[in-house]
């Protein structure tokens, strides 16, 4: 049987998928340009390789892939724009070509919902049709767009391939280290003085479980993936048990220029809703979430309230 | 969170608790809809509107032409602020029987003014947008849309209970969603606060819709802005149902709008016709 390759396996999301592909006798090989994470399953064959360079291209002649997840979108902002650039545009278009020529059948890419951007005139909900909005507001989101505009445009113009572009809303779960799951995580988090939008999560393992459903599935296009966490984010920060504090709108660059590692471009998540349905998602691939909101915000800090003395 | 339930309890008023919880509404598990709207926030900002509504002692009319599930409700707008939609969404939630909580389609710069945007969004009033306004109906809502707008807010004294243009996508909606239209006239909102003019180029600085100066500036300053005590007469009208295509072609969409607006004018002239002055 030929294996199914998963790239960003380094990351937490698409190790969980990988290790439940494992789990059920499927023959797996994971690409990252980072090392390879600690203990990673041994029936997993590990590449490190740059999505952009040349090793990516060995991987495929080492191997024959009828399925390939690109889960390795970089949304890290501690890489540079230009290599963020470099990996998701340049590396996916890269990755896009080696499926057309080795003849991979099922192609599924990991977008984000940050690129329809969080706008006052939003309206709710937003679905698969609606304009990106986000390049407008903040430019730096430009690679997460273009990988989005390649995939979507792959989906109807190489058919051979059925693919599959996910819009997922914020990922959260124990293992996720991504940077809204991080904010969470302190025991002190900010919020816009006068401002409480509404907000989405879903936990990793409903989205591991998503990803597996439309890896497994028939249809193609592109979905939002949203679970059922519809709250105002002060709500959140209720069930994760942080304190938290105001900050003037006007200064809130200053903050995290300061204090905070949060990325600057999406302060907007914080003032305006951007919420999404999956109800496309959820009809193609006969797919529904199953952690409960509590359950999911509570389960990503309960690690770190421990070690900060939380009981 | 003892101190807010304690503060919920003082503030809000019995009737608002019992009309919001009469309401069948869709919120999930933490108490939320996909808009923002929350019935608990809901009753303590309802109870907050309805002194303001007393305030303007509103004399309701023909509220029982409310049909029952999804509606439209048209008015004229005025008033520089709008309390015109906040009279009526008090009315339909105190008055309609069964209550009715109204769904407000609101100027898309509502969500960037801080606490307003809260407060709005708690109490169901939603971003003025198709798609939200198509999403509402389908779930059988009533629907408080303004078809003037900011113009028909905005505008001067000299201009009063004269309606401005009506858009047309209010129309369009009805008829994709097989909506019944409920024309409304308000008397009174016009006197409330007056404004003589708009500063528009002070509008465009601040980002407002428009910027209305108070022939009372002079004497009291900022306080010209505080309402007048006007008695609101409200009168709602007949259901209106409309048929045909709702992607015809503007000019037979203009006939359509054309019949909400005079039955609104009509409303207004009624309105007018009852009142014996701006206080009574």
């Amino acid at each position: 049987m030929a294996a199914t390759l998963v790239t960003g396996i380094s990351g937490s999301l698409a190790r969980r998928v990988a290790d439940r592909l494992v789990e059920r006798g499927d023959t797996v090989v994971g690409v990252d340009y980072r090392p390879p994470p600690a203990a990673l399953d041994k029936r997993i064959r590990f590449f490190q390789a740059n999505y952009n360079k040349t090793r990516i291209e060995d991987v495929f002649r080492h191997c024959t892939f009828d399925r390939v997840l690109h889960l390795g979108r970089v949304g890290n902002l501690k890489e540079s724009m230009g290599k963020r650039f470099d990996l998701n545009v340049v590396g996916s278009q890269k990755i896009l070509n080696l499926c057309l020529a080795g003849g991979v059948k099922r192609l599924v890419v990991f977008s984000t919902f940050h690129i329809y951007g969080a706008h006052p005139a939003n309206h709710i909900p937003i679905s698969e049709e609606d304009p990106l909005h986000a390049g407008t507001d903040f430019p730096q989101i430009a690679d997460a767009i273009q990988l989005d505009n390649m995939a979507s445009r792959w989906v109807y113009q190489h058919r051979g391939i059925r693919t599959v572009v996910l819009r997922p809303t914020n990922v959260i779960g124990p293992a996720i280290q991504n940077a809204i799951a991080n904010l969470l995580r302190q025991p002190r988090i900010p919020h816009l003085m006068g401002y409480n939008p509404m907000v989405q999560f879903i936990h990793e393992d409903d989205m591991a479980a998503a990803i597996l459903a439309a890896a497994d599935g028939e249809q193609v296009g592109i979905f939002n993936v949203a679970g059922d966490g519809v709250m105002p984010w002060r709500t959140a920060l209720r069930l994760v048990r942080a304190s938290t504090f105001p900050i003037p709108a006007a200064a809130v660059e200053l903050y995290l220029s300061i204090f905070s590692r949060f990325p600057h471009y999406l302060v907007n998540f914080f003032r305006y809703p951007c919420v999404i349905t999956d109800r496309r998602f959820r009809e193609a691939f006969h797919w529904a979430p199953r952690i409960p909101m509590e359950d999911m915000l509570w389960s990503t800090v309960e690690e770190a309230r421990k070690r900060q003395g939380f009981t | 969170m003892s101190g807010g339930r304690g503060l919920m309890q003082w503030a809000v008023d019995p009737e608002v608790d019992r009309a919001v919880d009469a309401v069948p509404n869709r919120v999930n598990g933490l108490g939320y809809d996909p808009w923002g709207f929350n019935p608990q926030a809901a009753k303590l900002y309802f109870s907050i509107a309805r002194h303001i509504y007393a305030y303007f002692r509103p004399e309701i009319v023909g509220i029982e032409n409310l049909p029952p599930g999804r509606v439209l409700i048209v008015p004229n707008h005025s008033g520089q602020l709008p309390l015109d939609g906040l009279v009526i969404a008090v009315a339909c939630l105190l008055h309609a029987q069964p209550p009715r909580l109204v769904r407000a389609m609101a100027e898309r710069w509502f969500p960037t003014l801080p606490w307003v945007n809260i407060a709005f969004s708690r109490s169901g009033v939603v971003v003025g947008d198709p798609i939200n306004c198509k999403n509402l109906l389908e779930a059988d809502n009533a629907i408080l849309v303004f078809p003037e707008g900011a113009r028909g807010c905005g505008k001067t004294f000299q201009h009063r209970y004269q309606l401005e243009e009506f858009g047309r996508g209010f129309m369009r909606l009805a008829l994709q969603t097989g909506t019944p239209i409920v024309p409304v006239g308000v008397v009174g909102a016009e006197e409330s606060i007056i404004s003589v003019a708009n500063l528009r180029p002070l509008a465009r600085l601040v980002g407002m819709p428009y910027a209305p100066v108070s022939p009372l500036l002079p004497l009291l300053g900022p306080l010209a802005y505080l309402p007048l005590p006007t008695r609101f007469h409200v009168h709602f009208g007949k259901p209106l149902v409309f048929d045909g295509p709702f992607d015809d072609e503007d000019t037979e969409i203009d006939r359509k709008v054309a019949v909400v607006k005079d039955a609104v004018a009509g409303l207004l002239r009624k309105g007018r016709a009852q009142r014996r002055g701006w206080f009574t």
